[in-house]
């Protein structure tokens, strides 16, 4: 019971129970799959996408969404790239990937928590603004030829086959995790996102939360940009296009609501480690990269209808304990506080 | 009689339709100014293949949106039946029309599946039909992997063009033109505008629609079956991506997987332009499509009027969708606050 309730309050141990069940399965059709090494080089080929998942899980927290992401990540992979070329060092890179990620933040965050346009379609807007300026900025051509200290970056590895990509992507979800749910800021993005007139009436500055989750939305997805280029090598015009959407499932895999205020960063790392091991798992399993996107697609259906579901039945058998409640003679009030617990 | 007609005329112009007709009439100015060419209706119907599909499909989506949902699939069906109709017609030899009808089928029941989970399952619409677009691209990747064609090659070949290269049957759905001009993409694009028209907007059922999107417990109260309503939405847009799969298909003769799926955004974005508002119960069949219309001219008109690269559509339209909605945004905020404050949060209310 209390494991169950555990489960109930902190969603991300649901998804992980879920990664863990789905690498037994595949270790148990193809034992090989349950090595050090091939786990490792699937959380190594996760990093991309975890920070984008995490990045993005800020926007959803809050009830909106961001699907300019792929756009944004597709311009920092192309200026990263340019400046390997130049012979620039990964700190240049990095500030100038945070003054992108900033700057389309402030963009993003201005068109839909001031002027307040459906987020889906103010981001669709900045989405392709972004990819036009992808295509002037590298005059149309494929990034390449930087091959070298930078692409050698996404394999230097700290120990035992981690890269130092990943530790360090995993150092900042756990910073992340801790500063969401244990700092009175942090928590202003799970409550606007859960109820934002209710936010608003007890005072948080709502439109400056949602700001500040796109800011830091666009900030991870233009480190992804970076090592997006490092570990490619080459950044074409269409770079980073229908990372979003991967992205979004990331976030829903990882139990995190697209309604808002559920969820957490740690589901969403999960979600996108889950991501990345398909096309891997496919492999093991003997399936060829043809099932990627059904594999993909059904697994994100069921996670959802599954998640509706009991979250529906959950709500009626609270309604129907409150009505049995009143109906009993001499009903205490008592039930109320379980309702309130579910 | 006659100042009610001139008032029902002040008020007609300043409708979104309006502004929108004045806009596409503003693009025909300006890139004929620069580029008569562009006026020589016959590049303009040429072309018309790479753009009708976007149309075809922002009618159907224009159903969901205003029953508060979104359909982010219908791309992907448009490639699952376009390879359906390869792969029955190729390797299993069936009938090019039935191998059509089938397609229409499973593109309906496709639509029917995200329905239910949206409707039936009370999912997020997004997410279902985020899990569908994967789901469908998928399998249409798996089916044609069953063809003896590979499947980055397509499945060409299809049955209606004689010796003299004069198309008949299946072929004709891509390739006839009235008056040898006008293509037949236009002529059913039209005929559909029509038929969304009444449905939406001149039927009970398209009563429902609206109300479901304007209140779904009200609708629920007043004896409709809301379920029912939004799931068929989605199975009207299946439709809808397998009429604009089965255009492509026989205007290019290639089967492809592939086949439309970049398409979601400029949907998306026609919906919305059109002025349907993407939380439910407001939008017009009318507006869908003379928004597809500027999307479409523009996405045309730059390139040979302005030297755009055709690779890079997508800042113009960004800009465009940008400037557009935020335009909306503002006015309407400086409306509100100046004088008809109480009418303004009605309205803010209603919608």
């Amino acid at each position: 019971m209390k494991l169950k309730k555990m489960m109930g309050r902190t969603r991300w141990i649901s998804s992980l129970v879920f990664l863990v069940a789905l690498f037994l399965i595949v270790g148990s059709i193809n034992s090989s799959f349950l090595t050090a090494e091939s786990i490792i080089s699937c959380l190594n080929n996760s990093v991309v996408y975890m920070l984008l998942a995490v990045g993005i899980a800020f926007v959803i927290l809050c009830g909106e969404i961001d699907v300019s992401i792929g756009a944004t990540m597709g311009l920092a992979a192309a200026m990263a790239g340019t400046m390997a070329q130049n012979g620039q060092s990964l700190g240049v890179m990095i500030v100038y990937a945070l003054v992108l990620g900033i700057a389309v933040g402030v963009f993003n965050g201005i068109g839909v928590a001031i002027l307040g346009i459906p987020s889906l379609i103010f981001t669709l807007g900045a989405g392709g603004i972004l990819r036009g300026i992808v295509y002037l900025y590298s005059g149309g051509r494929t990034v390449e030829n930087f091959a070298g200290s930078f692409t050698s970056l996404n394999n230097t590895t700290v120990f035992s086959g981690i890269t130092w990509f990943f530790t360090l992507a995993f150092v900042i979800v756990i910073a992340v995790y801790f500063i969401l749910t244990y700092t009175k800021r942090g928590k202003y993005f799970i409550a606007v996102g859960d109820n934002i007139n209710g936010a608003i009436l007890v005072g948080l500055p709502a439109k400056q939360t949602k700001i500040v989750a796109y800011i830091i939305s666009g900030c991870f997805a233009a480190f992804a940009g970076i090592i997006f280029a490092s570990k490619y090598g080459q950044v074409n015009i269409v770079a980073g296009s229908g990372y979003e959407m991967s992205a979004i499932a990331a976030c829903v895999i990882g139990g995190i609501s697209l309604t808002g205020g559920l969820g957490d960063v740690i589901g969403a790392m999960i979600g996108a480690v889950i991501m990345a091991s398909i096309t891997k798992i496919l492999v093991f399993v003997g399936l060829s990269s043809d099932y990627n996107n059904t594999i993909t697609g059904v697994m994100l259906i069921t996670i959802v209808v599954v998640d509706a579901l009991t979250q529906r039945r959950a709500t009626e058998s609270a309604r129907r304990k409150r009505l049995a409640a009143r109906s009993a003679p001499g009903a205490s009030p008592q039930p109320l506080a379980e309702e309130v617990a579910i | 009689m006659k100042t009610n007609f001139l008032k029902g005329l002040g008020a007609k112009l300043k409708t979104w339709e309006f502004a929108l007709l004045m806009i596409l009439v503003a693009e025909f100015v300006v890139f004929g100014a620069v580029n008569p060419k562009f006026l020589a209706l016959n590049s303009l119907f040429s072309s018309v293949n790479n753009y009708i599909s976007i149309c075809i499909i922002s009618l159907f989506v224009t159903f969901v949106m205003i029953t508060g949902g979104i359909d982010i699939q219908a791309s992907s069906i448009v490639g699952l039946t376009s390879i359906v109709i390869g792969v029955s017609w190729s390797d299993l030899g069936l009938n090019i029309w039935v191998c059509i009808i089938l397609a229409i089928v499973v593109a309906a029941v496709c639509g029917a599946i995200s329905g239910y989970f949206v409707a039936f399952c009370n999912v997020q619409p997004m997410v279902v039909t985020l899990g569908g677009s994967f789901l469908y691209s998928g399998i249409a990747l798996l089916i044609s992997t069953l063809s003896s064609t590979p499947a980055y090659m397509g499945i060409g070949g299809f049955p209606g063009k004689t010796a003299e290269g004069i198309y008949t049957s299946f072929r004709l759905l891509g390739k006839w033109k009235l008056f040898d001009m006008i293509p037949i993409q236009l002529l059913i694009y039209f005929g559909l505008v029509v038929i969304c028209y009444i449905l939406l907007h001149k039927s009970k059922y398209g009563r429902k629609v609206f109300l479901v999107g304007i209140n779904r417990n009200t609708a629920e109260l007043s004896g409709i079956n809301s379920r029912l309503i939004i799931m068929s939405t989605y199975i009207l847009t299946g439709i809808g991506a397998a009429i604009a799969g089965i255009l492509l298909t026989a205007n290019v003769d290639s089967a492809k997987s592939d086949l439309g799926s970049t398409f979601t955004l400029s949907i998306i974005t026609a919906v919305v332009l059109g002025g349907t508002l993407s939380t439910g119960g407001k939008g017009s069949i009318i507006g869908t499509a003379l928004a597809s219309l500027v999307i479409c001219i523009m996405r045309f008109g730059l390139p040979i009027c302005f030297g755009v690269s055709t690779q890079n559509l997508d800042l113009p339209m960004g800009i465009m969708l940008v400037v557009i909605i935020a335009g909306r945004a503002i006015t309407s905020r400086l409306k509100l606050s100046s004088g008809s404050v109480r009418k303004g949060r009605l309205v803010q209310k209603t919608h």
